[in-house]
């Protein structure tokens, strides 16, 4: 300690933390279309982030929220340009540099998180070498730890600034001996509970991530005296190699056995696996600003909120500031303290959290508030709920009132007993169980949601019950007649009342048929009504739907995703069925649009009368729509109640984990 | 892997006993009657007829034939020409040529098809990514024996850079030009393949990624670009193989060499059925081995195909 | 909705203020609210009714004709097929009629390419050899595209043993280089004087690549999830392979048709070349190729012109082969 190493990283400048680390002014980006003319993707946004903040910019798909944000990497995709506006990082201009400047930038000053983990890594290196590209890439020091210049003044203004030498990181070599001359000091001091903080110490000293000065302040924490406890630190902390760097930058973000995992593939990773990586590479060479595109919307809900709280843990202690884009207003809310809402192209509201969510002023906030599934805590209230015939809504509100009690003496239009689904994994000799024993029952007129992440076995048994699949033991039950034994004519009734609604709205319908031949399908296959009659009828199925006539001659292609999916439903709705299976009919679209769709579904199901087998991955949704939730995990069915049950009283863990990890799910909204 | 190579082994045997015995019936199923040919002007002597008949086995019925081909070909005893010159011998003499000719030319499509493919890919609409395009489509639309002559003229008669044909044991220089034509068609496809390849794998998320981390457009080009684009190029040059010796009839036809496509050509023009059915047999072998080849180095290059 | 934003932008400027006057906020992170008037809310997910319909094939149309390349090979392919429909419209000349008075006689007037060793006049040759090249490509594309769209067709939708076994027979095939295979076929038929019996040659060793490529595009058209969902609305499997897979798969099988017709035109020439294709009667390039090669040093012109024509033919079916790609490939589709 008193060698004269150059200090860390230069005197960090204590006014620093209020001058900004990114300010964008007045950015514009255009786009050129092959035909020429120019597209504005961005117009007149502006924008500041602070040093260690989280600032999100949050808005729908071609919002611009992305383009925003590869404009300040200065990585725009194609054609895209910035076209005016400045963008200043520390100050320093940033539009207008030649790409040989950005490449400097890039890594050691900005950091990227991309949004999807499954197209980020290249498929032909390991783990472990695309992390070591972004070490080797901006000469990396990795034997020691280089905290972002502003991280002490940040995150503790306690702690003095540390010299080189004391950043120097554990390596894997030194890390028994470490661990053994700790353990031999402690016990010469008699420190009491000895093996309960050695245990502490094999887990938190990590080769490649802890530095000595952190051991030996483990190590005083401890009760060894601070000469000791340096001596120890010096003797045993002397660097690490590159092996030790990568895998301790992964471990950092949270992959277990970092050092196996390292010499592994992509393709060998799990998507919140892969994620972490990509996190390790964004944060390998200390990025003062770390631009986090949708860093978590392709993971399970739990996988999110694990990946986040923990990012949220390493920028902290790094103090590196973080520009996350969301398209989850409660997301954004829930992890940033400024939020930034983009809409065509432009800011249209900007702000502390809280307050933008609490007080949404302009009328387009107002709208992503009120649509936003995880702040919404009612079902969704029909047309006639909301009282166009005081009748009818005395008859509903005690519908909702008795609801439970409806719940228990309704008839049961399709029953799932003792489901049980098995497959041949490749190359193994079990059976895989896809769905494992899973009973519950849909009554008529009802909602019945099945809740579980991906792998939980719900779409499996959403095919078995439209007898897409064949059961490996158990039945499924439409009103009383079990499902299996249907055959021609039988079959053919069956699939007229019970009707699919897939995830997919690109997918499920044919992209060489018009609209019009789309819905007509069902009509045609069962031979219902001639020419005339079906026009007439596809006409009204639109119009239920709430599009204008003139789609029918559109291609799927031409329309968005919210409007296929309405397609979708018409077409199921074609044949006045009883049942609606609507497996993740509304997870791909976007927030306002996802609402407008539900509350659809829910006017058809008062108006008709239709029963609904809802599945979805999304606890949020799930309150909106569902008077029962069966929540599933694994193929087993782990909990089943009413939907207030589910939300009040939740049973069991997993349902308590799920409901933990719904963003925003706790914000307290006095909405107006 | 071993047991990957073992099983892919095994489900080559199938392949090349149905390919031989397609070859053999169409050789053999060949209308006029060889043994007859072989007479030429001279009147058929019939008793000497029917010894050349049992000697080759052809009064027995067909499948006896094709499986005492079969139990002799595994010996390398691939029988007579009708000239008495042991099959294998004659093979022997003019494979190596080809061997030769294929690998220069296949040496001469990998380096030029890959660079000019890549330079095309990584600079797309330039105008020299013009000039490859035109040169690549023409090089396709022309046919070999045309581009063959075209060269034969220029190269060889008017200005005497290169021999005008090759000789009966053809050096590097006296292959050099039949070489090129041989591999001009495929290193037309090779730099469209590698510059489709090259030009969308640019766009690829993980390239982004890669120059978000800080990495030089160099590095990025050769470390994510170039080596993700070269699987389906490498794939493509392995089944070349095969194909070029093939291709090799019209080559050595035009350059007038004696390699394996000429001898398969005379052979084919003599209704000499061993000689046709033995060398076709050895090509498809080679074929299905580069195939196989292939398999193994794209397990290399691409970590996402499992030994399965 | 005009109303709305009208009366929402009037309240902001009186509950602006209050927020501006929040004690924290750091510089250039004050409440900011844009005037709603700047960016008029749109309806939720509205249809734009302005743009005109277009299906896959219509939007694959308007791809096409824009590209130049279409263009340039169009022209020359309907040249080419008028040549090969109507040569009498441009020649008056008998290709068959020679006269060794007149052999490798210089180009004039009437004959402005000269004539060949045999005393013919090798400019209405180069147009008569149009039509056999054209039908021999088209014909040879037809047959091959129906064997190995079937085969192809059938392994990827029936998939199990079905495919397996088909399977194993297009290994089979594709083994033999398409140059060898035919060439042992037409040794078969060596005294027939049909062009039918190239065409077979070429289709019964030719078929294995569309097989491949149909039963690869069908497979993945199967498991695309619309055909689930009409299989949910009552479909039979039937019904979907006609009325969904196969139209899907389409697309893929029409690119690898119109590529592969340039090639089974060098392919025809080649064979001509070697002596084993076409019969000397018939008029073709490849024939008149191979016959003027002895004559490369002497008068080149004879050997020329069918060259050029030749490469100018494949060309175009090339480049519309690419022109096509462009048009129907799915990357290219996706907005």
């Amino acid at each position: 300690m008193t060698n004269n190493d150059t200090v860390a990283n230069g005197a960090v400048k204590k006014e620093s933390s209020t001058s900004p680390l990114l300010e964008v002014k007045h950015l514009d980006v255009e786009f050129t279309t092959d035909t020429g003319h120019a597209v504005k993707a961005v117009q007149d946004s502006s924008f500041t982030v602070y040093p260690g903040q989280w600032v999100a910019i949050v808005g729908e798909s071609g919002s611009g929220k992305s383009t925003s944000a590869m404009s300040v990497l200065g990585l725009l995709p194609g054609t895209g340009k910035v076209t005016g506006g400045s963008i200043k990082l520390h100050g320093e201009e940033l539009v207008g540099k030649s790409q040989k400047d950005y490449e400097k930038l890039r890594g050691t000053e900005m950091g990227l998180v991309p949004q999807d983990p499954m197209s980020n890594l290249n498929p032909v290196w390991r783990i472990g070498t695309q992390v070591k590209e972004a070490l080797t890439a901006n000469n990396m020091d990795v034997s020691r730890e280089k905290r972002s210049s502003l991280s002490k003044s940040l995150s503790n203004a306690e702690v003095e600034l540390k010299k080189s030498d004391d950043e120097l990181f554990i390596s894997s070599a030194e890390r028994e001996g470490l661990l053994a001359a700790a353990k031999k000091a402690l016990e010469a001091a008699h420190v009491a509970r000895l093996d309960q903080k050695m245990e502490n110490f094999s887990e938190t000293w990590v080769a490649g991530s802890q530095t000595r000065w952190l051991v030996a302040q483990d190590l005083v924490k401890a009760g060894l005296d601070d000469d000791t406890a340096w001596g120890i630190a010096k003797e045993h902390v002397t660097g690490s190699s590159m092996d030790d760097r990568i895998s301790g930058l992964l471990s950092e973000a949270g992959l277990p056995e970092a050092s196996t995992r390292a010499r592994q593939f992509p393709h060998e990773f799990s998507g919140g696996m892969r994620q972490r990586a990509l996190i390790a590479i964004g944060l390998a060479s200390r990025p003062d600003l770390l631009i986090a595109d949708e860093p978590t919307s392709a993971l399970d809900v739990t996988v999110q909120k694990k990946i986040l709280d923990h990012l949220r843990t390493l920028t902290d202690s790094l103090g590196t500031a973080v520009l996350f884009i969301t398209h989850d207003l409660g997301l954004a809310a829930e992890r940033a303290q400024h939020i930034v809402v983009m809409y065509h192209g432009r800011v249209v509201e900007s702000g502390p959290s809280l307050e933008v969510l609490q007080h949404p002023q302009h009328p387009y906030t107002k709208r992503l508030v009120n649509a936003a599934p995880s702040l919404a805590s009612q079902r969704i209230i029909s047309a006639k709920q909301r009282g166009e015939d005081a009748d009818e809504l005395d008859k509903l509100m005690e519908h909702h009132a008795k609801g439970e009690d409806i719940l228990e003496r309704g008839e049961h239009i399709i029953t799932v007993d003792h489901l049980t689904r098995e497959f041949k994994l490749p190359r193994k000799k079990e059976m895989f169980k896809a769905v494992d024993d899973v009973s519950f029952s849909v009554k008529r007129g009802t909602t019945l949601a099945i809740v579980g992440e991906s792998g939980s076995g719900k779409s499996t048994v959403a095919n078995m019950v439209l007898r897409l699949l064949q059961p490996t033991s158990g039945t499924v039950t439409y009103e009383g007649e079990d499902i299996s034994t249907f055959q021609g004519a039988k079959l053919l009734d069956f699939r007229k009342h019970v009707q699919p609604v897939f995830q997919n709205p690109y997918g499920s319908l044919d992209p060489m048929y018009s609209i019009y031949r789309s819905i007509e399908e069902p009509l045609r296959i069962h031979k219902i009504g001639d020419r005339k009659s079906r026009i007439a009828r596809v006409r009204e199925l639109l119009d239920m739907v709430e599009l204008p006539e003139s789609v029918m001659g559109r291609y799927p292609n031409e329309l968005s995703g919210g409007q296929r999916q309405r397609i979708a439903i018409a077409r199921a709705m074609a044949l006045d069925p009883d049942v609606i299976i609507a497996d993740e009919a509304v997870s791909a679209l976007d927030v306002l649009v996802q609402d407008e769709v539900l509350r659809l579904l829910n006017d058809l199901q008062a108006e008709r009368g239709l029963s609904y087998l809802f599945i979805t991955h999304d606890l949020a949704v799930v309150r909106q729509i569902a008077d029962e939730v069966v929540v599933m995990q694994n193929g087993r069915l782990v909990e089943h109640a009413t939907t207030d049950e589910v939300f009040d009283h939740p049973q069991m863990q997993y349902t308590r984990d799920l409901l933990d990890a719904i963003p925003g799910g706790k914000l307290q909204l006095g909405l107006d | 892997m071993g047991k990957y190579l073992l099983r892919r082994i095994l489900q080559m045997i199938p392949v090349v006993i149905g390919t031989t015995l397609l070859i053999y019936a169409l050789v053999f199923a060949l209308p006029g009657d060889p043994v007859a040919a072989m007479f030429g002007d001279k009147p058929i002597n019939q008793s000497v007829a029917a010894q050349i008949r049992s000697e080759y086995n052809l009064d027995k019925p067909f499948i006896v034939q094709y499986l005492i081909f079969l139990k002799n070909a595994l010996t390398l005893n691939f029988g007579e020409t009708f000239s008495h010159q042991p099959v294998i011998d004659v093979m022997g003499r003019a494979f190596p040529v080809t061997i030769k000719l294929a690998i220069m030319a296949f040496i001469f499509e990998a380096i030029f098809g890959v660079v000019f493919g890549i330079i095309s890919g990584l600079k797309r609409g330039k105008w020299y990514d013009s000039v490859i395009l035109v040169v690549s489509l023409l090089l396709i639309s022309v046919p070999t024996f045309v581009f063959g002559f075209v060269l034969q003229y220029f190269v060889g008669v008017k200005w005497g850079l290169l021999p005008v044909t090759a000789g009966s044991n053809p050096g590097f220089f006296d292959l050099l030009m039949p070489a090129s034509v041989l591999g001009s068609v495929s290193m037309a496809y090779i730099i469209r393949l590698t510059r489709s390849e090259v030009s969308s794998n640019m766009t690829e998320d993980y390239v982004r990624t890669a120059r978000a981390k800080g990495m030089s457009s160099k590095s990025v080009t050769m470390r994510h670009i170039l080596r993700n684009s070269m699987i389906p190029v490498v794939t493509y040059l392995g089944t070349d193989i095969g194909a070029l010796m093939g291709g090799a009839m019209v080559t050595e036809r035009i350059f007038n060499i004696n390699g394996i496509g000429n001898t398969l050509y005379q052979g084919i023009l003599r209704g000499e059925g061993p000689l046709v059915v033995s060398i076709v047999t050895v090509l498809v072998l080679v074929f299905v081995i580069c195939n196989l080849v292939v398999d193994m180095l794209y397990a290399v290059l691409d970590p996402r195909i499992r030994y399965a | 909705m005009s109303d709305m934003s009208k009366s929402d932008s009037e309240n902001l400027d009186t509950t602006n203020e209050e927020f501006f006057a929040d004690p924290d906020p750091l510089p250039g992170q004050e409440r900011f609210v844009a005037p709603a008037d700047e960016t008029p809310l749109q309806a939720v997910d509205s249809v734009d009714e302005n743009e005109p319909a277009t299906s896959m094939w219509a939007s694959a149309w308007i791809t096409l004709r824009k590209n130049p390349l279409f263009i340039v090979s169009a022209i020359l392919i309907i040249f080419i097929l008028l040549v090969a429909i109507f040569p009498q419209l441009f020649t008056h000349n008998n290709p068959t009629y020679c006269n060794l008075d007149y052999s490798l006689e210089k180009g004039s007037g009437a004959h402005p390419f000269g004539f060949d060793q045999q005393g013919c006049d090798v400019y209405s040759r180069v147009i008569y050899g149009a039509r056999t090249s054209v039908s021999v490509g088209v014909l040879t594309t037809i047959l091959v595209t129906l064997l190995g769209g079937l085969i192809g067709a059938i392994a990827g939708f029936f998939g199990g043993w079905v495919d397996a076994v088909l399977s194993r027979i297009t290994d089979i095939f594709f083994a033999i280089p398409l140059l060898l295979g035919a060439i042992v076929v037409l040794q078969m038929f060596k005294t027939s004087s049909s062009i039918w019996k190239v065409i077979l040659a070429m289709t019964l060793f030719g078929w294995v690549q569309m097989a491949r490529i149909t039963r690869g595009s069908v497979l993945e058209a199967k498991n695309l999830e619309f055909n689930t969902a009409s299989t949910a609305l009552g479909s039979t499997p039937m019904r979907n392979l006609f009325r969904h897979v196969i139209p899907n798969a389409l697309a893929p099988v029409i690119v690898m048709a119109t590529t592969s017709l340039g090639t089974y035109i060098v392919m025809e020439a080649t064979l001509s070349f070697l002596g084993i294709g076409l019969p000397s009667s018939v008029v073709s390039w490849g024939g008149d190729i191979s016959s003027a090669q002895s004559l490369l040093r002497v008068t080149p012109s004879v050997l020329f012109y069918p060259s050029v024509a030749l490469a100018l033919t494949v060309l175009g079916f090339i480049m519309m082969g690419d022109a096509v790609k462009d048009a129907l490939d799915p990357k290219s589709r996706t907005e």
